[in-house]
């Protein structure tokens, strides 16, 4: 076990055990990589882009450390309430959110646009993580038991795919499906879920996908052909990361960044300009630090003491993962285009403080294995 | 549904699976990086290369053109273009919440006019011609992709105002350039030629030349005929562009090290010509007054052309800015056609200046008699028509015959002496006529030289025709030039020079490429030499026996032989009394006058021939021509720049004889007709 019998003496030995500091090590060589890349992107110096971003990620760290310091059980308590408040705020989208490139997506602040989807993802991560606590206490086997969370998942993801907004919407569906692949199903109900998925993209792909999402899958299989749909951005971001080579051109050295060849260099396509500027050395790194992460919070998720713990790592795990594979393999050509963020890299506020509260969540988890 | 209980050896199993496969998708995705950052990485690379490589030909300094003693004919001089791409990269916004695109635009009608607004024109259809050559450059995709000049020759104010304006960056630059100079103006127009930008029927007939759409070539003369060794060879500098196109100020390092390196151009080549300016400059001062001829002046034994001028001639430098379409069309219509080279492009009836073809063919014939008189009545009558000549010229043998001009001599030889076309004809193509002289500038003509055949299929072989071919009228019609190289056989022994304007061409570094200064005459005489001193005995006469036709314009400072000649173009218009006839005080009924001559008589270095189109009689109006050049070019270094005409009554040096200069007079050589 981490802690040594009885209290622990002193304000450091208390900052030792009870602080995550492999969950701060990995968040902030992220976060620096991602503001020098942001930097580089805007190409403004420390100005406009990267400003925000930091001040993003600093609102973040006081919610991470106020979440970190918070027992996760009082979560239990506010979980459905938040869940509740979640689906208000998309249903509030729906009916005055701000239009941007024909999606209604982010709601006016004033000061800042807010996008409830990237909250909603984690609080259906704590929605389902009370439903899982309170299950694991009732008696086994029960099918009924599958309907209320489905529901959780159906419902929001409907109401963001009707935005629209595909990718947060098969988002959610993939964090639910990480957490149940965690906790309740069996091998048998994931080949079910996967034989079901398959038939219900076959399906959409005949009547519910929307012209231009049908698009972006022939884009993606062939760039050349559809220049203007979104293939000069593809070849362009594939230029940039084969140009990176083996230790990359050097920051803000990149041409293809530099010259302004990689339209969204700020947005979905910050991994491209990382990759230019940092080459194979640098992916790899990064992808490490992420995969580091996602690793911590499993081996954290193993460890804890109740469900709902465990099932949180999991939620903060799989939000991590899906992002970061979803966004990479867009730039690297392995899905089509969704427009999914990468954390910390790609510029935006809504992303980037619910990422931090979900590592505060993790924390806040990590620190409960600590008082065992 | 049913899941394992926390803290199970099943839960853990669960969980190592997890992250066992986000270790495999990362696996994955790490497997792709090394794809494309490390086995594709050269490709991409090349590709990011040419992304932001934009590569411009830098214009070779075009080679001068050079006269006797290295005075400047063309020069190239610094000048600022105006380059436009019309279709310039363009973020293009999509519809549909996809990110913008990189794309290539046809600039729109307001940017046009904005820069239309810019540019001073002279007219407005000036203006038209160059909004309509934008707007022909954007509709083609692929010119319309680089920078084209429209617009050489800015001013400093186009210059300062254009540079200024920003929202103009996309897609006008200025680049230094250069624009073509001739210093001697008009003067020379019809050696050097000049220079227009490259037509889209050239550039598509050859694409491996290297030309681009508004790169300017040489039209005519000297600049057409050297085109490639004037070019030199365009050079390339490479610089970095952005997405839009535009050249950054301050590029990334590894870009500007991965441009490719730069080629100097490589300067044209420099032509000396054989040509005299002064020389030229005192030709074309002698044809002042005259509305269209031409002169020519070339030595007798190598065919250097020492002068060759055509009246009138437009200023080459005038091709170097835009032409109204007013100026174009007059002159176009001009009926004194400046655009045609009178020394080679036009042909003439060579009028009595033929007349040495015509006794050259008689006296081959062996049974033919030289000395043998007639008594000229001044007319013959023959057809039923009554042929008249100018005068009674009395008793006269060929020798006189040419010295006075005598036309029944010749007549009556065609009609007793049975000198036919086809003699006449096999002579004339001996001394270089009916073909091209080979100069090789300003497409030459061929002239006429009759022939039984082309008279016969023109209609019914009249022998009226064969009595004028033998006075230099009929079909017979030759160029300026080919009379110069007639009369230079004559002079040299019979040999036909190929006339020649490049003496010498150096690279820029001045290795020689060419060197004609030694040519020497290649073909065999011609023409039996006695025949040749009989003509040449004549043709001193003409100018210095009292009773030559161009005893008046005889020279104190040099003994020049020459022959006059007054074709008679008039005739049948003279007749019609036409208002027309006289157009700008030109009278077009009025002969065309020719003198051509050489000197020294006895030790021939240079032939000129003058030609005046309707300038009256040929002592009148072209001898005075020739007298002047040669007096400029002999007499003036003979005498030291001093020669007198001779005084009245002082008899003319015989043929043979050293000249004597006048003793009673000291007025100055008048030159030209008083």
């Amino acid at each position: 076990m981490r802690h040594r019998l009885g209290r622990p003496r002193g304000l450091w030995a208390r900052m030792r055990s009870q602080i995550d500091w492999v969950v701060i090590g990995f968040t902030l060589c992220i976060v620096i990589l991602a503001l020098t890349n942001l930097r580089s992107a805007a190409g403004v110096g420390w100005g406009g882009y990267v400003r925000d971003q930091l001040t993003y990620v600093l609102i973040g760290s006081a919610m991470m450390a106020g979440l970190a310091a918070m027992d996760h059980r009082v979560l239990y308590r506010g979980a459905y309430i938040a869940f509740g408040v979640g689906i208000g705020l998309i249903v509030m989208v729906s009916l005055q959110g701000v239009m941007i490139n024909a999606a209604q997506r982010w709601l006016d602040l004033g000061f800042f646009r807010f996008q409830p989807s990237e909250l909603m993802k984690l609080l259906l991560v704590i929605g389902l993580a009370r439903y899982l606590q309170d299950l694991s206490a009732k008696p086994r086997g029960s099918l009924r038991a599958a309907g209320p969370p489905v529901l959780m998942v159906i419902i929001p993801a409907a109401l963001v795919i009707k935005q629209p907004d595909l990718s947060t919407g098969i988002m959610l569906v993939l964090i639910s499906v990480s957490i149940f692949a965690a906790t309740e199903l069996t091998l048998k109900g994931m080949l079910a879920l996967l034989s079901t998925a398959v038939v219900g993209f076959m399906v959409a792909w005949q009547g519910l996908l929307e012209g231009y999402q049908r698009q972006r899958i022939d884009v993606w299989l062939s760039p050349e052909s559809y220049p203007e749909q979104g293939g000069y951005q593809i070849l362009q971001a594939r230029t940039a990361v084969g140009n990176g080579g083996l230790l990359g051109q050097g920051v803000e050295q990149g041409t293809q960044n530099v010259l302004h060849f990689v339209p969204y260099g700020v947005s979905d396509f910050a991994f491209a300009i990382y990759a230019e500027e940092w080459g194979f050395g640098g992916t790899v790194l990064l992808l490490a630090l992420y995969l580091g992460l996602v690793l911590w919070a499993i081996n954290i998720a193993s460890q804890a003491r109740d469900r709902m713990g465990s099932v949180l790592c999991i939620g903060v795990a799989a939000m991590f993962f899906w992002h970061v594979v979803l966004n990479v393999g867009v730039v690297l050509e392995l899905f089509p285009n969704t427009g999914l963020p990468l954390p910390f890299f790609t510029h935006g506020g809504s992303n980037v403080i619910t990422m931090m509260c979900a590592l505060g969540i993790l924390m806040s988890v990590s620190r409960s294995l600590a008082h065992r | 549904m049913s899941g394992p209980i926390e803290g199970s050896p099943q839960l853990r199993f669960r969980f190592q699976m997890i992250a066992l496969f986000a270790f495999a998708v990362f696996a994955g995705l790490v497997m792709r990086l090394f794809q494309l950052q490390v086995l594709e990485s050269e490709n991409y690379a090349r590709k990011a290369e040419r992304n932001f490589t934009d590569t411009i030909a830098v214009p070779a300094p075009r080679g001068r053109i050079l006269g006797a003693r290295r005075r400047l004919l063309a020069r190239d001089r610094p000048a600022y273009a105006l380059f436009v791409t019309a279709r310039p990269r363009v973020l293009k916004k999509v519809q549909g919440g996809r990110p913008p695109v990189f794309t290539r635009e046809p600039v729109g009608d307001d940017d046009v006019k904005r820069l239309a607004a810019l540019v001073d024109f002279s007219d407005a259809d000036d203006e038209a011609r160059f909004v309509a050559h934008i707007q022909r450059l954007r509709e083609d995709p692929q010119n319309g992709r680089y920078a084209v000049s429209v617009r050489s020759n800015l001013s400093w104010d186009e210059y300062a105002r254009i540079q200024t304006r920003t929202p103009l960056a996309g897609w006008v630059e200025i680049r230094e350039s250069a624009i073509r100079s001739f210093p001697l103006r008009g003067m020379t127009a019809s050696i050097t030629g000049y220079m227009r930008e490259i037509s889209p029927a050239q550039l598509k007939a050859s694409p491996q030349a290297g030309y681009r759409p508004g790169d300017r070539v040489g039209k005519t003369g000297i600049e057409r005929q050297w085109e490639n060794y004037l070019r030199g060879r365009s050079g390339r500098r490479s610089r970095v562009v952005n997405a839009l196109g535009v050249p950054v100020k301050d590029p990334p390092a590894n870009a500007v090290a991965a441009l490719p390196l730069p080629r100097d151009p490589i300067p044209g080549q420099d032509i000396y010509l054989s040509v005299d300016v002064e020389l030229q400059s005192e030709a074309h001062a002698a044809m002042a007054g005259r509305r269209a001829g031409g002169v020519v002046v070339m030595e007798v034994r190598t065919g250097r052309l020492l002068a060759m001028v055509s009246v009138p001639s437009l200023d080459p430098n005038l091709w170097e800015q835009s032409i109204s379409r007013k100026d174009y069309q007059a002159w176009l219509s001009s009926p004194f056609k400046p655009f045609v080279d009178k020394t080679v492009q036009e042909i003439y009836f060579p009028g009595s200046t033929y007349k040495v073809v015509s006794a050259l063919a008689m006296l081959e014939d062996p049974g033919f008699d030289p000395e043998a008189e007639i008594e000229c009545e001044g007319y013959v009558d023959y057809g039923g028509r009554r042929h008249r000549d100018s005068h009674r010229h009395g008793t006269v043998n060929l020798e006189r015959a040419i010295v006075q001009s005598c036309n029944v001599y010749f007549w009556l030889l065609t009609m007793e002496n049975n000198l036919t076309l086809a003699k006449m004809e096999r002579v004339a193509r001996r001394l270089g006529l009916g073909e091209r002289t080979g100069l090789g500038i300003n497409s030459e003509a061929k002239g006429i030289v009759p022939t039984e055949a082309l008279e016969s299929r023109q209609g019914r072989f009249q022998r009226g025709v064969l009595l004028n071919s033998a006075i230099g009228q009929g079909n017979v019609k030759t160029t300026v030039l080919q009379v110069a190289v007639l009369y230079a056989a004559i002079a040299n022994g019979g040999f036909v020079v190929t006339p020649t304007l490049v003496d010498r061409i150096e690279t820029y570094d001045h290795k020689v490429v060419l060197d004609n200064s030694d040519a020497q005459i290649g073909a065999p005489s011609s023409v039996n030499a006695f025949d040749l001193a009989r003509i040449r005995k004549g043709l001193t006469g003409v100018v210095n026996d009292p009773l030559g036709t161009a005893y008046r314009e005889r020279l104190t400072s040099v003994t020049v032989a020459g022959k006059t000649g007054t074709a008679e173009v008039g005739k049948r218009r003279r007749k019609s009394k036409k208002k027309q006839e006289v157009i700008e005080g030109w009278d077009t009924a009025k002969d065309h006058a020719w003198f051509a001559g050489y000197a020294p008589h006895d030790d021939p270095k240079v032939v000129a021939v003058a030609l005046v189109a309707h300038g009256g009689s040929g002592v009148d109006a072209a001898a005075p021509v020739v007298m002047r050049v040669l007096d400029f070019y002999l007499g003036g270094a003979a005498s030291g720049g001093e020669s007198r005409p001779r005084a009245a009554g002082v008899p003319p040096p015989l043929p043979g004889q050293q000249h004597f200069s006048s003793q009673f007079s000291n007025r100055r050589h008048t030159r030209g007709r008083p």
